[in-house]
């Protein structure tokens, strides 16, 4: 019987490259042949659908390539022309500070408050299995879901945000949150960090499990209060795990498009064009593929470089382990 | 961590978070069983009363929502059938065969996961066009694909790893080649990983938008998520159908946690972070 602790969810699954490494035994030629067979199908799958399709991007984007390309008419090399048209936009460089405030303020309220609750669901209590499921219903459902509820939740008339705002006395806070420019974003990172919390709480939650109840145990008899057990013991030991929980986060929120495209299409105006939905703009409803493929892989670099230090950090632990 | 002195007050808490935290979930599926007519009332109610099917009986009056539902089906089971299909033999090569450039493989089976979805919709929007598979059931379950086969290899080299090495060995001697062993003696002692991996790609494909919104023009074969973004434009207050719709979409997400949320769930908890 294998253990169920093996079966994660995508978003988790780099850090179980981290297992043991293989039990050498020396394999007779025979099964290293059949070895690559098994491998090829895969490889030539992801060649085929992955790797030449982001290489044709490369392509695209040091070429002219405008709505004719796709007829196959010819396109010529122009050179960095498209990423000098992209970084010269004002657009752009308006989506890459939209991305950052959405990414640092969905990662900062879904990482603190599932902190939170992964301290409260780390404590044995009745009914601790079936709460912790139900909240990951949450990080489950299909973004455009997601979204399209968001939207339900936060409108301006009949929305039951605003409905319980004013219920509690507070009608002067409500707002029409994704039609007024001021609050679309905080309306589109709300819903984010309510798609995010149950995953980062359940990250954390097994970091927790990690500490030795003794050292609790022992401040404990030494008469350290549960804030400083948490400031000295807890804190300091869950650095490492948080540093990756924030990095994973931070490659999975740049990325983000579809709650965003569903709840507001990038609006009003270009409040919430983050750069994905810039990329999608420009490419899709533009049609300047050069351009728009420059944008791409300009997009690509903060998740290439956050993924990269994460995957180097968990080559890091599996060899120190 | 020692046992609370009241375990019953830590569970109030909770479910007051859980009910706080769900309440979205709630008022969704509270919305698309009221009448049309009081949805957009002043002050909403709670609770809904009269309950109604209204809001169901028109949003499955329309053929397209059928349509796209067993488009986004087809879909996922096409995910599900070909991820394990390329993803099995190749976990079993690298859980088991030392190969050159195994480590590399792994390696750029993580990378892979990083670039975001629209980056690669914009040159297979081109590069499926010039094939001749847009628009196709095919060119969406390939892009999809393209999510979950390298998670399912990470997540079944160590599941294969768990085999006892012995049984095959003892195959491998009797002659077995690994084809045999793999689907003989390994297949069926890793049916809960497999399990769990289709769960978690169907999942992913019944979930997945940017490659339908940008791959896909026909409505033979746009998935429902696609659907669903075009009713929110299109019938942008008609509420109570639009969560009829949305819960309709959730249920068989609801439906597959319920039956793997043991895996997910229990997994990540009861291993350690670096699983």
């Amino acid at each position: 019987m294998l253990s169920p602790r093996r079966l994660v969810p995508r978003r988790l699954a780099p850090r179980l490259l981290a297992s043991r490494p293989p039990t050498p035994r020396p394999p007779s030629a025979r099964l290293r042949r059949a070895g690559y067979l098994f491998s090829l199908p895969s490889l030539a799958f992801l060649a085929l659908f992955l790797v030449y399709p982001l290489l044709y991007n490369v392509w695209m984007s040091v070429h002219d390539v405008a709505l004719r390309g796709l007829l196959g008419e010819a396109t010529r090399f122009n050179g960095l022309a498209n990423y000098r048209a992209i970084v010269s936009d004002p657009d752009f460089w308006h989506s890459a500070r939209l991305s950052v405030v959405f990414t640092l303020g969905s990662l900062l309220f879904q990482f603190t408050i599932g902190f939170a609750l992964a301290l409260l669901f780390a404590r044995p209590f009745p009914l601790n299995g079936l709460l912790r499921s139900l909240l990951l219903v949450a990080w489950l459902l299909p973004p455009i879901v997601s979204g399209t509820l968001f939207r339900w939740m936060l409108d301006g008339e009949s929305g039951a945000y605003n409905a319980l705002l004013r219920a509690a006395g507070l009608g002067s806070l409500s707002h029409d949150w994704l039609i007024e420019p001021g609050t679309s974003l905080a309306g589109v990172v709300f819903a984010n960090v309510w798609i995010g919390v149950p995953f980062n709480m359940l990250l954390i939650l097994v970091g927790l499990h990690t500490i030795d109840p003794e050292l609790h145990e022992a401040a404990a008899i030494d008469g350290a209060g549960a804030w400083k057990r948490f400031r000295w013991i807890t804190l300091p030991l869950m650095l490492p795990v948080s540093v990756m929980v924030l990095l994973l986060g931070l490659v999975y929120t740049f990325k983000v498009f579809d709650v965003i495209f569903v709840m507001t299409g990038g609006g009003p105006v270009d409040a919430t064009t983050v750069l994905s939905l810039y990329v999608y703009e420009v490419f899709f409803r533009f049609f300047r593929f050069g351009e728009g493929a420059a944008a791409g892989l300009l997009l690509l670099i903060v998740p290439l470089v956050a993924g990269s230090i994460y995957v180097l950090r968990l080559r890091g632990e599996g060899e120190a382990a | 961590m020692k046992p609370a002195r009241h375990p019953w007050l830590l569970t109030a808490i909770a479910v007051l978070i859980t009910v706080a935290f769900l309440l979205p979930i709630y008022w969704m599926v509270k919305t698309s069983l009221t009448e049309p007519d009081r949805i957009l009332a002043g002050s909403p109610r709670w609770i809904p009363a009269p309950l109604t099917t209204e809001n169901y009986s028109a949003a499955l009056e329309d053929d397209a929502l059928l349509q796209a539902l067993r488009n986004s089906l087809v879909i996922s089971c096409g995910v599900v059938a070909i991820t394990l299909l390329l993803g099995v033999p190749i976990s079993y090569a690298l859980a088991r065969v030392r190969m050159r450039g195994s480590g590399a493989m792994v390696l750029a089976l993580l990378v892979a996961q990083l670039p975001p979805s629209i980056v690669l919709a914009a040159p297979l929007f081109i590069l499926e066009r010039r094939a001749g598979i847009d628009d196709t059931y095919i060119g969406l379950i390939a892009a999809d694909t393209t999510l979950t086969l390298p998670f399912a290899v990470i997540v079944l080299r160590p599941v294969l790893r768990g085999v006892p090495r012995e049984l095959e060995e003892a195959a491998l001697v009797d002659g077995c080649g690994l084809t045999g062993v793999l689907l003989r003696i390994v297949l069926p002692l890793m049916v809960p990983g497999l399990v769990a991996v289709a769960g978690l790609s169907f999942l992913i494909g019944w979930g997945e938008f940017v490659f339908g919104l940008t791959l896909a023009q026909d409505p033979d074969v746009q998935p429902v998520t696609v659907l669903l973004n075009a009713f929110v434009g299109q019938h942008g207050t008609s509420w109570g159908r639009l969560m009829a719709t949305a819960t309709l979409i959730s249920i068989p997400v609801v439906c597959i946690f319920a039956i793997f949320q043991r895996f997910i769930v229990g997994g990540l908890t009861a291993g350690s972070i670096r699983g």
